[in-house]
Protein backbone atom coordinates (compact mmCIF):
# COMPACT_ATOMS: atom_id res chain seq x y z
CA UNK A 1 0.00 0.00 0.00
CA UNK A 2 1.31 3.44 -0.85
CA UNK A 3 2.08 6.12 1.75
CA UNK A 4 -0.93 8.19 0.71
CA UNK A 5 -3.14 5.15 0.90
CA UNK A 6 -1.96 4.39 4.43
CA UNK A 7 -2.50 7.99 5.55
CA UNK A 8 -5.98 7.92 4.00
CA UNK A 9 -6.81 4.72 5.86
CA UNK A 10 -5.46 6.27 9.08
CA UNK A 11 -7.62 9.39 8.61
CA UNK A 12 -10.66 7.21 7.92
CA UNK A 13 -10.03 5.15 11.08
CA UNK A 14 -9.58 8.36 13.11
CA UNK A 15 -12.88 9.74 11.85
CA UNK A 16 -14.61 6.56 12.99
CA UNK A 17 -12.83 6.19 16.32
CA UNK A 18 -12.58 9.79 17.60
CA UNK A 19 -16.29 10.19 18.47
CA UNK A 20 -16.21 6.84 20.35
CA UNK A 21 -13.03 7.71 22.24
CA UNK A 22 -14.38 11.17 23.02
CA UNK A 23 -17.51 9.67 24.58
CA UNK A 24 -15.32 7.42 26.74
CA UNK A 25 -13.19 10.41 27.81
CA UNK A 26 -16.31 12.29 28.88
CA UNK A 27 -17.57 9.26 30.83
CA UNK A 28 -14.30 8.80 32.76
CA UNK A 29 -14.22 9.51 36.51
CA UNK A 30 -12.49 12.80 37.43
CA UNK A 31 -8.69 12.89 37.82
CA UNK A 32 -7.57 11.35 41.11
CA UNK A 33 -10.92 9.71 41.93
CA UNK A 34 -10.78 6.19 43.37
CA UNK A 35 -14.32 4.86 43.50
CA UNK A 36 -13.40 1.38 44.78
CA UNK A 37 -13.30 0.97 48.58
CA UNK A 38 -10.28 -1.40 48.78
CA UNK A 39 -7.56 1.26 49.16
CA UNK A 40 -9.41 3.12 51.89
CA UNK A 41 -10.12 -0.11 53.77
CA UNK A 42 -6.45 -1.14 53.68
CA UNK A 43 -5.32 2.33 54.75
CA UNK A 44 -7.68 2.18 57.71
CA UNK A 45 -7.02 -1.42 58.76
CA UNK A 46 -3.37 -2.32 58.02
CA UNK A 47 -1.48 -0.01 60.44
CA UNK A 48 -3.41 -1.41 63.39
CA UNK A 49 -3.61 -5.01 62.14
CA UNK A 50 -0.04 -5.50 60.86
CA UNK A 51 1.99 -2.62 62.42
CA UNK A 52 3.34 -1.44 59.05
CA UNK A 53 3.30 2.01 57.49
CA UNK A 54 3.77 1.03 53.81
CA UNK A 55 0.36 -0.20 52.69
CA UNK A 56 1.67 -1.39 49.31
CA UNK A 57 3.92 -3.88 51.10
CA UNK A 58 1.04 -4.93 53.35
CA UNK A 59 -1.03 -5.75 50.25
CA UNK A 60 1.84 -7.40 48.36
CA UNK A 61 3.26 -9.58 51.12
CA UNK A 62 0.32 -10.21 53.41
CA UNK A 63 -3.25 -9.49 52.27
CA UNK A 64 -2.56 -10.61 48.68
CA UNK A 65 0.63 -12.57 49.33
CA UNK A 66 -0.52 -15.45 47.12
CA UNK A 67 -0.53 -13.09 44.09
CA UNK A 68 3.08 -12.16 44.78
CA UNK A 69 4.05 -15.83 44.89
CA UNK A 70 2.53 -16.17 41.42
CA UNK A 71 4.32 -13.06 40.16
CA UNK A 72 7.64 -14.24 41.52
CA UNK A 73 7.23 -17.66 39.90
CA UNK A 74 6.34 -15.90 36.66
CA UNK A 75 9.53 -13.83 36.82
CA UNK A 76 11.63 -16.95 37.41
CA UNK A 77 9.93 -18.75 34.52
CA UNK A 78 10.54 -15.78 32.21
CA UNK A 79 14.22 -15.57 33.20
CA UNK A 80 14.61 -19.35 32.84
CA UNK A 81 13.01 -19.24 29.40
CA UNK A 82 15.28 -16.41 28.24
CA UNK A 83 18.31 -18.28 29.63
CA UNK A 84 17.38 -21.52 27.86
CA UNK A 85 16.94 -19.64 24.58
CA UNK A 86 20.15 -17.59 24.83
CA UNK A 87 22.63 -19.89 26.50
CA UNK A 88 23.04 -22.38 23.66
CA UNK A 89 25.95 -24.67 24.37
CA UNK A 90 28.25 -22.31 26.18
CA UNK A 91 29.84 -23.12 29.48
CA UNK A 92 31.14 -20.71 32.06
CA UNK A 93 33.51 -18.86 29.80
CA UNK A 94 34.84 -16.16 32.03
CA UNK A 95 37.83 -15.39 29.82
CA UNK A 96 35.96 -14.75 26.58
CA UNK A 97 36.72 -11.51 24.77
CA UNK A 98 34.10 -8.93 23.96
CA UNK A 99 33.12 -8.95 20.31
CA UNK A 100 32.94 -5.93 18.11
CA UNK A 101 30.87 -4.63 15.26
CA UNK A 102 32.77 -4.62 11.99
CA UNK A 103 34.74 -1.41 11.34
CA UNK A 104 33.94 -0.02 14.76
CA UNK A 105 36.79 -0.53 17.22
CA UNK A 106 36.02 -0.90 20.92
CA UNK A 107 36.81 2.49 22.51
CA UNK A 108 39.48 2.52 25.18
CA UNK A 109 38.00 2.54 28.66
CA UNK A 110 38.23 6.06 30.04
CA UNK A 111 39.44 6.75 33.57
CA UNK A 112 36.44 8.97 34.24
CA UNK A 113 34.11 6.04 33.48
CA UNK A 114 36.17 3.78 35.72
CA UNK A 115 36.04 6.23 38.63
CA UNK A 116 32.34 7.07 38.28
CA UNK A 117 31.37 3.42 37.84
CA UNK A 118 33.40 2.19 40.80
CA UNK A 119 32.05 4.98 43.02
CA UNK A 120 28.43 4.79 41.87
CA UNK A 121 28.08 1.01 41.87
CA UNK A 122 28.58 0.38 45.62
CA UNK A 123 26.46 3.41 46.50
CA UNK A 124 23.65 2.19 44.23
CA UNK A 125 23.84 -1.32 45.71
CA UNK A 126 23.74 0.19 49.20
CA UNK A 127 20.73 2.31 48.27
CA UNK A 128 19.02 -0.78 46.85
CA UNK A 129 19.63 -2.65 50.10
CA UNK A 130 18.21 0.33 52.00
CA UNK A 131 15.07 0.41 49.83
CA UNK A 132 14.60 -3.35 50.19
CA UNK A 133 15.12 -3.38 53.98
CA UNK A 134 12.76 -0.46 54.61
CA UNK A 135 9.95 -2.02 52.59
CA UNK A 136 7.64 -2.10 55.62
CA UNK A 137 8.10 1.55 56.58
CA UNK A 138 8.78 3.64 53.46
CA UNK A 139 7.84 3.30 49.76
CA UNK A 140 9.81 0.59 48.03
CA UNK A 141 10.37 -2.99 49.06
CA UNK A 142 11.82 -6.22 47.76
CA UNK A 143 11.15 -5.76 44.06
CA UNK A 144 12.35 -2.16 43.91
CA UNK A 145 15.38 -2.88 46.08
CA UNK A 146 16.23 -5.94 43.99
CA UNK A 147 16.17 -4.11 40.67
CA UNK A 148 18.18 -1.19 42.11
CA UNK A 149 20.86 -3.63 43.35
CA UNK A 150 20.92 -5.29 39.91
CA UNK A 151 21.32 -1.90 38.19
CA UNK A 152 24.13 -1.05 40.62
CA UNK A 153 25.91 -4.24 39.58
CA UNK A 154 25.32 -3.24 35.96
CA UNK A 155 27.16 0.04 36.64
CA UNK A 156 30.23 -2.13 37.25
CA UNK A 157 29.98 -3.16 33.59
CA UNK A 158 30.55 0.46 32.58
CA UNK A 159 33.59 0.64 34.87
CA UNK A 160 35.17 -2.76 34.30
CA UNK A 161 34.30 -3.59 30.68
CA UNK A 162 32.99 -6.95 29.58
CA UNK A 163 35.77 -9.22 30.80
CA UNK A 164 36.17 -7.71 34.23
CA UNK A 165 32.44 -7.62 34.76
CA UNK A 166 31.95 -11.19 33.62
CA UNK A 167 34.66 -12.35 36.01
CA UNK A 168 32.89 -10.57 38.89
CA UNK A 169 29.39 -11.80 38.07
CA UNK A 170 29.36 -15.55 38.59
CA UNK A 171 26.19 -17.14 37.21
CA UNK A 172 26.03 -19.78 39.93
CA UNK A 173 25.73 -17.11 42.64
CA UNK A 174 22.84 -15.30 40.98
CA UNK A 175 21.15 -18.52 39.82
CA UNK A 176 21.28 -19.56 43.46
CA UNK A 177 19.96 -16.24 44.77
CA UNK A 178 17.03 -16.40 42.38
CA UNK A 179 16.03 -19.94 43.29
CA UNK A 180 16.63 -19.32 46.98
CA UNK A 181 14.34 -16.29 46.89
CA UNK A 182 11.39 -18.18 45.43
CA UNK A 183 11.96 -21.15 47.74
CA UNK A 184 12.12 -18.85 50.77
CA UNK A 185 8.85 -17.18 49.79
CA UNK A 186 7.06 -20.51 49.39
CA UNK A 187 8.55 -21.92 52.62
CA UNK A 188 7.52 -18.77 54.50
CA UNK A 189 3.99 -19.42 53.35
CA UNK A 190 4.14 -23.12 54.21
CA UNK A 191 5.34 -22.41 57.76
CA UNK A 192 1.76 -21.78 58.88
CA UNK A 193 0.42 -25.15 57.67
CA UNK A 194 1.73 -27.34 60.55
CA UNK A 195 -0.11 -25.04 62.96
CA UNK A 196 -3.34 -25.76 61.15
CA UNK A 197 -3.51 -22.28 59.66
CA UNK A 198 -4.02 -21.35 55.97
CA UNK A 199 -1.09 -20.85 53.59
CA UNK A 200 0.77 -17.53 54.05
CA UNK A 201 -0.81 -16.77 57.42
CA UNK A 202 1.25 -14.12 59.19
CA UNK A 203 2.33 -16.09 62.27
CA UNK A 204 5.36 -14.05 63.37
CA UNK A 205 5.18 -11.23 65.93
CA UNK A 206 4.32 -7.94 64.23
CA UNK A 207 6.85 -5.77 66.10
CA UNK A 208 6.75 -2.03 66.65
CA UNK A 209 5.17 0.24 64.01
CA UNK A 210 7.67 2.42 62.07
CA UNK A 211 10.43 -0.07 62.91
CA UNK A 212 12.48 -1.80 60.18
CA UNK A 213 11.54 -5.14 61.73
CA UNK A 214 7.79 -4.69 61.70
CA UNK A 215 5.20 -6.73 59.83
CA UNK A 216 6.10 -10.25 60.99
CA UNK A 217 6.19 -12.73 58.09
CA UNK A 218 6.26 -9.80 55.64
CA UNK A 219 9.94 -9.21 56.49
CA UNK A 220 10.83 -12.70 55.29
CA UNK A 221 8.65 -12.52 52.17
CA UNK A 222 10.11 -9.09 51.39
CA UNK A 223 13.65 -10.46 51.68
CA UNK A 224 12.70 -13.44 49.50
CA UNK A 225 11.39 -11.16 46.75
CA UNK A 226 14.52 -8.98 46.95
CA UNK A 227 16.78 -12.03 46.51
CA UNK A 228 14.73 -13.50 43.67
CA UNK A 229 14.42 -10.22 41.76
CA UNK A 230 18.09 -9.26 42.18
CA UNK A 231 19.23 -12.75 41.13
CA UNK A 232 16.77 -12.94 38.23
CA UNK A 233 17.73 -9.56 36.78
CA UNK A 234 21.48 -10.18 37.04
CA UNK A 235 21.09 -13.63 35.41
CA UNK A 236 19.18 -11.95 32.60
CA UNK A 237 21.87 -9.25 32.23
CA UNK A 238 24.63 -11.88 32.15
CA UNK A 239 22.79 -13.85 29.48
CA UNK A 240 22.22 -10.78 27.32
CA UNK A 241 25.74 -9.37 27.66
CA UNK A 242 27.17 -12.84 26.90
CA UNK A 243 25.64 -12.36 23.46
CA UNK A 244 28.20 -9.66 22.74
CA UNK A 245 31.28 -11.84 23.29
CA UNK A 246 33.40 -13.48 20.66
CA UNK A 247 32.29 -17.03 19.95
CA UNK A 248 34.99 -19.59 20.63
CA UNK A 249 35.63 -22.65 18.48
CA UNK A 250 33.03 -25.35 18.63
CA UNK A 251 30.32 -23.15 20.08
CA UNK A 252 26.94 -22.87 18.43
CA UNK A 253 24.44 -20.10 18.58
CA UNK B 1 -4.48 18.05 38.60
CA UNK B 2 -1.56 20.33 39.37
CA UNK B 3 0.36 22.18 36.62
CA UNK B 4 3.36 19.89 37.28
CA UNK B 5 1.35 16.76 36.52
CA UNK B 6 -0.16 18.40 33.45
CA UNK B 7 3.29 19.34 32.19
CA UNK B 8 4.64 15.84 32.80
CA UNK B 9 1.65 14.26 31.04
CA UNK B 10 2.32 16.52 28.06
CA UNK B 11 6.04 15.61 28.13
CA UNK B 12 5.10 11.93 28.27
CA UNK B 13 2.89 12.34 25.20
CA UNK B 14 5.77 14.04 23.35
CA UNK B 15 8.28 11.37 24.47
CA UNK B 16 5.94 8.53 23.48
CA UNK B 17 5.34 10.08 20.05
CA UNK B 18 9.10 10.46 19.62
CA UNK B 19 9.55 6.72 20.20
CA UNK B 20 6.93 5.91 17.57
CA UNK B 21 8.38 8.37 15.03
CA UNK B 22 12.07 7.40 15.41
CA UNK B 23 13.15 5.43 12.38
CA UNK B 24 16.63 4.24 13.33
CA UNK B 25 16.56 1.40 15.90
CA UNK B 26 19.38 2.83 18.02
CA UNK B 27 17.74 6.24 18.19
CA UNK B 28 14.45 4.56 19.01
CA UNK B 29 16.04 2.72 21.94
CA UNK B 30 17.35 6.00 23.37
CA UNK B 31 13.96 7.65 22.83
CA UNK B 32 12.40 4.74 24.72
CA UNK B 33 14.82 5.28 27.59
CA UNK B 34 13.90 8.99 27.74
CA UNK B 35 10.25 7.96 27.65
CA UNK B 36 10.87 5.72 30.66
CA UNK B 37 12.57 8.53 32.57
CA UNK B 38 9.68 10.93 31.92
CA UNK B 39 7.28 8.21 33.03
CA UNK B 40 9.29 7.75 36.24
CA UNK B 41 9.09 11.51 36.94
CA UNK B 42 5.35 11.35 36.34
CA UNK B 43 4.96 8.49 38.82
CA UNK B 44 7.01 10.50 41.31
CA UNK B 45 4.72 13.51 40.83
CA UNK B 46 1.70 11.24 41.32
CA UNK B 47 3.13 10.21 44.72
CA UNK B 48 4.06 6.67 43.70
CA UNK B 49 7.81 6.61 44.42
CA UNK B 50 7.90 2.80 44.55
CA UNK B 51 6.54 2.53 41.00
CA UNK B 52 9.00 5.26 39.94
CA UNK B 53 11.91 3.17 41.29
CA UNK B 54 10.86 0.17 39.22
CA UNK B 55 10.21 2.27 36.12
CA UNK B 56 13.53 4.11 36.22
CA UNK B 57 15.51 0.88 36.54
CA UNK B 58 13.49 -1.42 34.29
CA UNK B 59 12.03 1.03 31.77
CA UNK B 60 14.85 3.55 31.49
CA UNK B 61 17.95 1.35 31.99
CA UNK B 62 17.60 -2.44 31.73
CA UNK B 63 15.11 -2.71 28.86
CA UNK B 64 16.95 -0.23 26.56
CA UNK B 65 20.21 -2.00 27.44
CA UNK B 66 18.74 -5.32 26.32
CA UNK B 67 17.66 -3.78 23.02
CA UNK B 68 21.10 -2.22 22.52
CA UNK B 69 22.80 -5.55 23.26
CA UNK B 70 20.54 -7.31 20.78
CA UNK B 71 21.23 -4.68 18.10
CA UNK B 72 24.98 -5.03 18.71
CA UNK B 73 24.71 -8.82 18.65
CA UNK B 74 22.86 -8.70 15.32
CA UNK B 75 25.53 -6.49 13.78
CA UNK B 76 28.52 -8.45 14.97
CA UNK B 77 30.18 -10.49 12.32
CA UNK B 78 29.70 -14.03 13.59
CA UNK B 79 31.16 -15.54 10.42
CA UNK B 80 34.69 -14.55 11.47
CA UNK B 81 34.61 -17.03 14.35
CA UNK B 82 34.20 -19.97 11.99
CA UNK B 83 30.42 -20.18 12.12
CA UNK B 84 28.22 -20.54 9.09
CA UNK B 85 25.01 -18.63 8.85
CA UNK B 86 22.35 -21.18 9.57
Amino acid sequence: MSATGRLGLFAFACLLLIPIVWQLVLAMPPFGAHPLPYADLINAAAPAERHVTNMVSAVNFDYRGIDTLGEETMLVCAVTGATVLLRGQRGEQLEAHPGQVENRPIPHRSEAMLLVGRLAAPLTVLFGAYVALHGMTTPGGGFQGGVIIASGLLLLFLAEDYRGWRRLMRSWLFDGLEGLGVALYALGGLAALPLGLPFLTNILPYGQPRNVFSGGLMIIENLAVALAVCGGFVVLLIEFLEETRVMSDGEQE
Amino acid sequence: MTPLIGLLLLLEAVAGTAVALSRKPRRQVLAMSVNGQVLALLFMALQAPDVAFSEIVVGAAVLPLMFLVMLASCRMDRASSGQDET
